[in-house]
C-alpha cells in the first residue's frame, strides 16, 4: 500500500473511529472532550494536506484502486485524485475551523457529545463520500452526511427544528433515489460498482447509449437535490434551524457541495469516451446550465427579501451554488472546458466567505439571541471586528476585486460566455447585481443604522476570541484564494487559457462593475437616505413581495403533496379500521399492564360474532390473490 | 458417522419444555434464562455447523432418521444450507433477545411459567421449519408456530387479546390449509414428503396441476407474509401481543413465509411450471409487492399507536420481500440450477438477507417500543415525546432501528435493500416489464424514511407532554406527588442487554454482511 492511499484510508477512518470515543470521554470532562475533538479535526487536516504533493506531482489521473475486501466481489478501496483531494483538503480544513469555533459558539449546551460525535460522524462521512472508490461505498456516505445533517438540524429538539429535520432528509432522499437508480443502471452495463471499472467499461465503448443518458439525468437529480437546486431548494432555508456553526460547516462549505461533486466527478467519469460526452451536449449540459443559472438568480432575489440574517446566507448558498452548475453546464467538452475548472474553484471561494459569513452571524446571534434582521442595527460600534470581517465578506461575495470570488465568479461567467447563451448570460449578470444588493442591505440592516430598541435594552459585546481566529482565518483566505487561482489550476492538471492578469482585462469585468453602479444607488438610498420606494414595493401587498414571501410558492406546493398523502393515508386507515379493525387506532388509551392482575381472565371471553366477519375476510383476501395471479396469467401481462 | 447436530437443535429445546415449566414456578427469571441458554446452544450449533456448509461440494449439511416407516417409509429429515442457516440463527438469536427482554417485561403478570414454557415451544416449530426437508415435518412445524404465538397473544397480550389471538390464528391456520392442500397434492403426484426428491419428479408431471400447487402454496405462506390483501390479521396481533412476542411475530414469523415461498414455492414446485405461466406468477408477485408496500407505509404513516406504526411498516417491508422474491430470476423457470453466487441473482442474495436484516431491525423496533410503554405506560405517540433526555439508551436503540427500517446506511436493512434494487435492475436488462415495479419500490423507501422519522421525532424528540402540562400540576400538590411517581426512567438492565444485543447485529451487519452473504451465496436452487 502506497503512503498516500494509507493516509487516504486514514483521513476518514480516523474521525468516524474517534466519534465512537466523544460520548466515552464527555462523560469524564467536557474540556478533554472539545479538546479531543479540536485534535482530531487537526490530525484529519494533516492529513488531508499530505495528500497534495503526490495528487501534485501525479498526472491528474487516480492514483490507487479498490484493494480491501469487502462485500462477496466489491472491493473497498480509496480514490485518490485531484478532485477528491481538492474537496478532502477543503472539508479537512473546515473540519478544524468549525471545531475550534464550536469551543466559542456551543459554550455551556446541553448534550454536546451527542454534538461533537455527530460532527466528527459527519467530517469522517464527508470525506469518505469524496474519496470512495465504488459508488456502494459513495452512497453509504452520501447517506450518511444526509442523517447527521438531520440529527444536527434537530439538535435543539425544538418543534420547528425538528421538523426542519424531517423535511430536510425527506426532500434529499428524493434525489438519493434518483442516484440509487443511476447506480443500479451503472451495475446492469458494467456489472461493476468501482469507478475505475466504469471507466475502463466506458473507454472500451461497452455501453447503452440511452441509458448512459439516463444515467446522467439521475445523477443530475441526485445532485439537485443534495445541493438545493430547484425546485428542491427549499430544504435548505429550513436548515438553517441548525446551531450556526452546523450551517456553516454543513450547508454552506462542505455537504451541500456534494452535488456538485457528484456531477464533477461523473463529467469526469463521462469524458473519457468522447462520444459520450457529444451525446451529452444537445440536452444534459443546457439543462445544467438552465437549472444554475435560475437557481442562481431565484435565490439570489429570494437572499433579497428574508428578514433572517440566516436566512440571507442560505439563499446565498443557493444562487452560488447555481454559478457552480452554471459553470458545470458550461463544461460541454469534458472535464477538460474552463466551466468545470470554474465552478471547482467557486466552490472553494464560496466555502471560504460563505463560511466567514456564518461563523460572524454565529457571532451576532449569540451576541444579541435574535436571527431577525429588523431587530438588529447599528452593530458596528459594539462589534467593531466582526463589522471589518463582514465588510470583508460581502466584498468577496459581490466579486469585487481583487479578492477570490472575482476570479472564481467571474471565470464561470466566461466559460458561460463561451457557450455563447445570450440569455443565460444576461441572467448571470443580473443576478451579479442582485447579489451585490442583497449583502449590502444585510449589511446595511445589521451594522449600520440606529440601534434598534431590542438591542438598547441588552449589553452587546463583540464575539470571544475563539470565535474570532477562525473568521480571520476565513477573512485571509477571502482575500488570497482567487490569487492562487495558477496554482490551483496546476494542482487540478488544468490548463487555462488565461493568466491571472486576464481575468482584469476581460470584457466581462467593465460590464460587471457597471452594473454595480446602479445597484449600489438603490441600495445606497434605500437604507441611508430612507427613500421608502423599494421598502414599499416590499412591505407592501403586491404580486412581487407575495410570490417573494412564499419563496416562489414551492414549499406551498410540497405542504399540499405532503397534506394529500396524509389525507389519502387517514382515508385508508378508516377505510381499513371500518372493514377489519376492531378499535378505532386512535384509541390511545393507557397500557393497564400489572394494573389488573384479573384483566387476562375477565376478557377470556370466547370470539364469537366476529369469526364469520373474519372467514369472510380471508376468503376475500383469497380470491383477490387468486384473481390477480389468474388474471396476470390470462393477460399474459408484459409477454 | 456424524453427530446428530441438527437433531439436538430439535430435540434440546423440545425436552426442555416441561423443565422450562418447573423453573418458571420456581423463579421466572430462571426460567427467562433457561430459555435464553437453550437458544445460545442452538446458536452454537448451528454455527458449528457453518463451516461444514461452506465447505462441502454441495453445500448442505444433511441428517436423516427412520420416523414413520409405514407411510411410504416417511424420515425424519433435517438439513441446513446457507439460506435455512441465516434464517434459523438469526430466529435463534431473537428468541434469545426475547427471552431476555422478558425478564423486565413480564415481571408481575400471571403464570409466567406456562409463557416460558410457549416461548420454548414456539423457537421449536420456528427453527424446525428452517431446518427440515420433509414435507410432513414442515407443516408440523409450520403449525407448531401457530398455537403458542395464538396462547401468548390471547393470555398476555394488552386489552381483549383473545380477540386478535382468534384472528391471527384464523387467518394464518386458513393459510395453513392452502399450504396443507399444496403438500398433499405434491404428496398425490409423487408420493413422496421428501422435498428434493419430489422436486425432481415434479418435472415429468402435468403442467396445470403444478400451477394450482403453486398457487395454494404460494397464497398460504402470503398469508403467514401479512401481504395485502391478507394483511388484515397482523396489525392487531402485533400491536396486542407483548412486546418479547410482538418482536418474534413481526421479525420472523412473518418472514418464515418468505421462506418457505422460496424454498417449497420456488425450490420446489416452480421448476416444474412453464416458463409463460411462470413468468407471469413472478409478475403478480411484484404487484402484490409494490401494493403491499405502499400499503403498509401509508398506514404507518398516520398510525397513533406505537406498536400499530410499527406493525403497519411490517407490512410494508414485506412488500418488499414479496417485490424481492418476484425477481426470482426468470431463468429458473426453464428448469436449471441457479447458483445464486451467479451474478444474475443479486435480487435473490438481497431478498433473503433482507429476511435477515428486517428480522434484526424490526425486532429492535418492537422492543424499543416495548420499552417505551413499559417505562411510560403509555401507546399513543401524540401523547410522547421528549424521552430523549430521560430515556437515552432507549433513543439510541429506538433511532437506529426506525433508521434502519428507513433504509438508511449504514445499518443493516440498508445493505439488502441496495442489494435488491441492484439485482431489480439487472432482471430489467432480461425483462422491462420489471422498470415500473422497480421504479414504485424506490419511491416507497421516502415514505419508509417518512414514518420512521415521524415516530423518532414523536416519540423521543420534541418536549414532553408532562414538562408541557406541568405548570398546572404545579397547582395542586396532589397532582405533583403524583408527576414524580410517573418519573421516567430508562429500561432496566435486562432489556438493556437485550436492546445492546441487537444494536450491535443491526450496525455490525449493516457494516460487513459479508459472513450472511457468504452463507447465503452458498444456495442451490431447482
Amino acid at each position: 500500500m502506497m503512503l498516500e492511499e494509507f493516509s487516504a484510508w486514514l483521513v476518514w477512518v480516523i474521525p468516524l473511529f474517534a466519534s465512537l470515543f466523544v460520548p466515552l470521554i464527555g462523560k469524564y470532562s467536557d474540556k478533554a472532550r472539545n479538546y479531543f475533538v479540536v485534535a482530531i479535526a487537526a490530525v484529519t487536516a494533516a492529513l488531508a494536506l499530505s495528500l497534495v504533493p503526490s495528487v501534485w506531482n501525479g498526472t491528474g489521473q487516480a492514483l490507487t484502486t479498490g484493494s480491501v475486501s469487502w462485500l462477496p466481489g466489491i472491493s473497498a478501496g480509496v480514490y485518490i485524485d485531484p478532485l477528491s483531494v481538492l474537496f478532502t483538503c477543503l472539508i479537512g480544513f473546515f473540519a478544524l475551523i468549525i471545531a475550534v469555533y464550536s469551543i466559542g459558539y456551543m459554550k455551556g449546551e446541553d448534550g454536546l457529545s451527542r454534538y461533537y460525535y455527530l460532527i466528527l460522524l459527519f467530517i469522517g462521512s464527508m470525506i469518505g463520500l469524496v474519496l470512495a472508490d465504488n459508488m456502494l461505498q459513495m452512497f453509504i456516505f452520501w447517506e450518511m452526511v444526509g442523517l447527521c445533517s438531520y440529527a444536527l438540524i434537530s439538535f435543539w429538539y425544538k418543534p420547528e427544528s425538528i421538523r426542519a429535520g424531517v423535511k430536510v432528509f425527506i426532500m434529499t432522499r428524493i434525489g438519493d433515489i434518483a442516484l440509487l437508480a443511476a447506480i443500479g443502471i451503472l451495475f446492469l452495463m458494467f456489472n461493476t460498482l468501482s469507478f475505475r471499472g466504469v471507466i475502463d467499461g466506458i473507454q472500451t465503448g461497452g455501453f447503452n447509449m440511452d441509458y448512459m443518458v439516463i444515467v446522467a439525468f439521475l445523477v443530475l437529480g441526485g445532485a439537485i437535490a443534495k445541493s438545493a437546486q430547484l425546485p428542491l431548494f427549499t430544504w435548505l432555508y429550513s436548515a438553517m434551524e441548525a446551531p450556526t456553526s452546523v450551517s456553516a460547516l454543513l450547508h454552506a462549505a462542505t455537504m451541500v457541495k456534494a452535488g456538485v461533486y457528484l456531477l464533477a466527478r461523473f463529467i469526469l467519469i463521462f469524458s473519457v469516451a468522447p462520444t459520450l460526452i457529444s451525446a451529452l451536449q444537445p440536452l444534459w449540459f443546457p439543462v445544467i446550465a438552465w437549472i444554475g443559472v435560475l437557481t442562481a438568480i431565484v435565490g439570489a432575489t429570494l437572499a433579497l427579501t428574508t428578514t433572517d440574517i440566516k436566512g440571507v446566507l442560505a439563499y446565498s448558498t443557493v444562487s452560488q451554488i447555481g454559478f457552480m452548475m452554471a459553470g458545470l453546464g458550461a463544461a460541454i467538452d469534458g472535464a477538460a472546458s474552463v466551466g468545470w475548472f470554474a465552478s471547482l474553484f467557486h466552490m472553494v471561494s464560496h466555502a471560504f466567505f460563505e463560511g466567514l459569513g456564518f461563523l460572524l452571524a454565529g457571532g451576532i446571534i449569540h451576541a444579541i439571541g435574535t436571527r431577525d434582521m429588523r431587530l438588529m442595527g447599528g452593530l458596528r460600534k459594539a462589534m467593531p471586528i466582526s463589522f471589518a470581517l463582514m465588510a470583508i465578506m460581502i466584498i468577496t461575495t459581490s466579486g469585487l476585486p481583487p479578492f477570490a470570488a472575482f476570479f472564481s465568479k467571474g471565470l464561470i461567467i466566461t466559460s458561460v460566455t463561451d457557450t455563447g447563451n445570450l440569455l443565460q448570460i444576461i441572467l448571470l449578470y443580473a443576478t451579479t447585481a442582485i447579489t451585490f444588493a442583497y449583502v449590502v442591505r444585510m449589511f446595511s440592516l445589521v451594522f449600520m443604522g440606529k440601534e434598534s430598541e431590542h438591542l438598547q435594552k441588552q449589553h452587546v459585546h463583540e464575539a470571544p476570541r475563539v470565535m474570532l481566529v477562525p473568521a480571520f482565518i476565513l477573512a485571509g483566505f477571502c482575500i488570497i484564494w482567487g490569487l492562487s487561482e495558477p496554482l490551483v489550476a496546476s494542482f487540478m492538471h488544468v490548463n487555462l487559457a488565461e493568466g491571472l492578469l486576464g481575468a482584469f482585462m476581460n470584457i466581462e469585468t467593465p460590464i460587471f462593475l457597471s452594473l454595480l453602479i446602479p445597484t449600489g444607488l438603490i441600495a445606497y438610498y434605500t437604507y441611508y437616505k430612507g427613500y421608502k420606494g423599494v421598502r414599499n414595493v416590499a412591505a407592501g401587498k403586491n404580486p412581487l413581495s407575495t410570490l417573494l414571501n412564499h419563496a416562489y410558492f414551492f414549499d406551498d406546493a410540497y405542504n399540499l403533496i405532503g397534506k394529500g398523502l396524509t389525507g389519502f393515508s387517514e382515508g385508508l386507515t378508516r377505510v381499513e379500521n371500518a372493514l377489519f379493525g376492531r378499535y378505532p387506532d386512535n384509541a390511545g388509551t393507557r397500557v393497564s399492564h400489572a394494573a389488573d392482575p384479573g384483566q387476562a381472565t375477565t376478557l377470556k371471553r370466547g370470539p364469537s360474532s366476529s369469526f364469520r366477519n373474519y372467514v369472510a375476510a380471508a376468503v376475500v383476501g383469497f380470491i383477490l390473490i387468486a384473481v390477480l395471479m389468474i388474471l396476470t396469467g390470462a393477460l399474459g401481462i408484459g409477454v | 458417522m456424524t453427530l446428530p447436530i441438527l437433531l439436538a437443535v430439535f430435540a434440546i429445546p423440545t425436552i426442555s419444555i416441561p423443565f422450562v415449566y418447573f423453573t418458571g414456578k420456581k423463579s421466572p427469571k430462571a426460567a427467562a434464562i433457561f430459555v435464553a441458554l437453550i437458544a445460545l446452544i442452538n446458536i452454537g450449533l448451528v454455527l458449528s455447523i457453518v463451516p461444514t456448509i461452506l465447505d462441502s461440494a454441495k453445500h448442505v449439511y444433511t441428517e436423516s432418521y427412520a420416523w414413520i416407516p409405514t407411510l411410504n417409509s416417511t424420515r425424519f429429515s433435517l438439513f441446513l444450507d446457507g439460506m435455512s442457516a441465516s434464517v434459523a440463527l438469526i430466529s435463534l438469536v431473537l428468541i434469545f433477545v426475547a427471552a431476555l427482554f422478558s425478564v423486565n417485561y413480564m415481571a408481575g403478570k400471571k403464570n409466567l411459567p406456562s409463557y416460558y414454557a410457549l416461548l420454548c415451544m414456539l423457537s421449536v416449530g420456528l427453527v424446525g421449519v428452517f431446518l427440515t426437508s420433509n414435507l410432513l415435518l414442515f407443516y408440523f412445524c409450520w403449525e407448531l408456530m401457530l398455537v403458542p404465538a395464538y396462547f401468548i397473544v390471547g393470555e398476555w397480550g394488552y386489552r381483549n387479546s383473545y380477540k386478535s389471538a382468534f384472528k391471527l390464528f384464523i387467518f394464518t391456520h386458513a393459510g395453513a390449509v392452502f399450504v396443507l392442500l399444496g403438500i398433499g397434492a405434491i404428496y398425490y403426484l409423487t408420493g413422496t414428503t421428501e422435498m428434493f426428491v419430489a422436486q425432481a419428479q415434479l418435472m415429468t408431471a402435468a403442467p396445470d396441476i403444478i400451477k394450482w400447487i403453486l398457487i395454494a402454496l404460494t397464497a398460504g405462506f402470503a398469508v403467514k407474509m401479512a401481504v395485502f390483501p391478507v394483511h388484515m390479521w397482523l396489525p392487531d396481533a402485533h400491536s396486542e401481543a407483548p412486546a418479547p412476542m410482538s418482536a418474534l411475530l413481526s421479525g420472523v414469523i412473518i418472514s418464515a413465509g418468505a421462506y418457505a415461498i422460496l424454498r417449497l414455492s420456488f425450490g420446489i414446485v416452480f421448476p416444474a411450471v412453464g416458463e409463460a405461466f411462470g413468468t407471469n406468477f413472478l409478475y403478480a408477485l411484484s404487484i402484490v409487492g409494490v401494493i403491499t408496500a405502499f400499503f403498509g407505509s401509508f398506514l404507518a404513516l398516520v398510525a397513533t399507536d406505537i406498536k400499530r406504526l410499527i406493525a403497519y411498516s411490517s407490512i410494508a417491508h414485506m412488500g418488499y420481500i414479496m417485490f424481492g422474491l418476484s425477481l426470482f430470476p426468470i431463468a429458473l423457470a426453464s428448469g436449471n440450477p441457479v447458483l445464486l453466487a451467479s451474478a444474475s441473482a443479486i435480487a435473490i442474495v438481497g431478498t433473503i438477507l433482507h429476511i435477515v436484516t428486517h428480522a434484526a431491525s424490526k425486532g429492535l423496533f418492537f422492543l424499543t417500543a416495548g420499552g417505551v410503554m413499559h417505562q411510560t405506560e403509555e401507546r399513543d405517540i401524540r401523547k410522547m415525546g421528549g424521552l430523549a433526555s430521560k430515556m437515552p439508551f432507549t433513543t439510541v436503540s429506538g433511532t437506529i432501528a426506525a433508521l434502519s427500517i428507513a433504509g438508511a446506511p449504514p445499518l443493516a436493512c440498508f445493505i439488502s435493500e441496495f442489494l435488491i434494487f441492484i439485482g431489480a435492475f439487472q432482471i430489467i436488462q432480461i425483462d422491462n416489464f420489471y422498470i415500473l415495479p422497480t421504479a414504485l419500490m424506490l419511491v416507497a423507501t421516502v415514505f419508509s424514511l417518512a414514518y420512521s422519522l415521524r415516530f423518532v421525532s414523536k416519540v423521543f424528540l420534541g418536549t414532553s407532554k408532562d414538562e408541557a402540562g406541568a405548570e398546572e400540576a404545579h397547582k395542586d400538590a396532589s397532582e405533583h406527588i403524583k408527576e414524580e411517581a410517573h418519573k421516567i426512567l430508562d429500561i432496566p438492565v435486562y432489556m438493556k442487554i437485550s436492546l445492546g444485543i441487537l444494536v450491535v447485529l443491526v450496525v455490525l451487519i449493516g457494516i460487513y454482511p459479508t459472513f450472511f452473504m457468504n452463507l447465503i451465496q452458498t444456495v442451490r436452487f431447482g
